[in-house]
């Protein structure tokens, strides 16, 4: 059990304001980078639909050549980990990697599984059910979103096209972003956070503490210094200064040396 | 967990003993206080214990049957358990460091443990333990650590108070028994 006057002061007051501040800090933390997902998820999601508009009419009119163009432009993008267009079994139709073309995706791929667990694929999703996060064969980690061609009336009453009106997804475009930049953001956040975090509790807890030891514990120990000497014998020793309560334990203490003295020069 | 020591004396007061009954009361009741005082520890142990499962997203217990999850409905936000979270930490230090200030030996750890347990639970179904338990953890430790530490110092001062009161009776005893005809 602590025994000095300052630990026990101070440790209650140290503890409850460091954990809440970190209770506050890891959950402010936690808020931010979901919402910095979340924009980068929506960024992605804009990306994956503009692709699929800019290769539409190319699409409507079976211009492979146009489609395959400005799929491998995108993939030459900074940032851009894999960009490709598979049809409704899985085969790579257009991708920015050759080696890819004409191969069929791995539905149990750790980017696929979320949508192939079942016997049926889901086709309908959400904006953030769209986004998968993983690590892809080079180890990095990849923000892919995958917007599904969907079937239009324009598509299934063309003259050179095969699809019937009951097929709904014609085949899916995968985009995927590098985290890399979305990382090194939270990570400089994170940091500056600590640093933050740090800065007030150095200010608080050494705050308090500097406050405590001014008005209590420097005039408590001067107390004890002069209640000593008076222990001793010493009664000639003057009071220390104080101020408020300690005041009244000063005076108190001064006139029973008072009155000590007096009784003892009148044996004397 | 503890009377307070002026219950103690009225409920001593009230019933006359023997010097040897007292003794034997207040033998018991430094006891009992040093039992209480470890409750804090107990506690401690017992949510870093579920604290280790929640790491793991509590992947040791089966997952609940679709209907019982679909009977319990949609998870609140995470934005929502955040924010009660905040305001159950808040609250649990500003009553913890109250009673601190009050000398009370009222309130026990193990109530704690179980709404932080809530939490974990609440973060497990919103499928946001992964982001958050680290939040919750600390949570924990600040309230437990200053629940123990509140406890354990009340333990000690009424122990220290108990063991005055023992050492004043054998001197009463002594004095008494010195006085007696030989």
């Amino acid at each position: 059990m602590p025994k000095s006057f300052s630990a026990r002061a101070i440790v209650p007051v140290a503890l409850a304001i460091t954990g809440f501040v970190v209770v506050c800090c890891l959950l402010l933390y936690s808020v931010m980078k979901r919402d910095m997902t979340r924009d980068a998820v929506q960024h992605a999601t804009n990306l994956a639909d503009t692709i699929v508009k800019s290769t539409r009419y190319a699409m409507l009119k079976s211009d492979r050549e146009t489609v395959g163009n400005i799929i491998r432009n995108i993939g030459d993008q900074q940032g851009v980990e894999h960009v490709r267009i598979f049809n409704k079994k899985g085969l790579v139709m257009f991708s920015a990697a050759s080696d890819e073309l004409n191969h069929f995706v791995d539905k149990k791929a750790e980017g696929c599984i979320g949508c192939h667990s079942g016997p049926e694929p889901i086709t309908t999703l959400g904006k953030m059910d769209q986004a998968r996060q993983f690590k892809n064969e080079k180890g990095r980690k990849v923000l892919a979103i995958t917007a599904p061609v969907y079937n239009e009336p324009a598509c299934y009453t063309a003259p050179c096209h095969v699809h019937n009106a009951s097929q709904k997804v014609l085949g899916t475009l995968d985009i995927g972003l590098s985290q890399e930049p979305l990382q090194k953001t939270l990570i400089t956040m994170g940091e500056r956070m600590a640093v933050f975090t740090l800065m007030i509790l150095a200010l608080t807890i050494g705050g308090v503490a500097a406050l405590l030891r001014r008005s209590v514990f420097v005039p408590l120990e001067l107390l004890r210094s002069y209640a000593a000497e008076l222990r001793n014998g010493n009664l000639e020793t003057s009071p220390p200064p104080c101020e408020g309560e300690l005041k009244e334990v000063t005076g108190t203490l001064q006139q029973m040396s008072r009155e000590l003295r007096e009784s003892r020069s009148r044996r004397e | 967990m503890t009377h307070n020591l002026e219950n103690h004396i009225e409920e001593m007061a009230g019933k006359p003993r023997t010097p040897d009954q007292l003794r034997q009361e207040i033998k018991a009741r430094i006891g009992r206080l040093q039992a209480a005082a470890n409750h804090g520890l107990w506690a401690m142990a017992l949510f870093i214990a579920i604290s280790t499962c929640a790491l793991g997203d509590f992947s040791f217990f089966p997952s609940l049957p679709d209907e019982f999850q679909a009977m319990l409905g949609k998870p609140p936000s995470f934005n929502m358990i955040s924010g009660a979270l905040v305001l159950y930490s808040f609250s649990a230090i500003i009553l913890i460091l109250s009673r601190m200030m009050g000398g009370s030996g009222e309130g026990s750890p193990f109530p704690h443990v179980l709404y932080l347990t809530a939490f974990y639970g609440f973060y497990h179904f919103a499928k946001g333990l992964d982001e958050n338990f680290w939040a919750v953890f600390a949570a924990g430790i600040t309230v437990l650590g200053l629940e123990s530490y509140r406890i354990w110092t009340h333990c000690n001062d009424e122990i220290r108070k108990e063991q005055e009161r023992l050492i004043e009776l054998e001197r009463k005893r002594a004095f008494w028994s010195d006085d007696e005809p030989r």
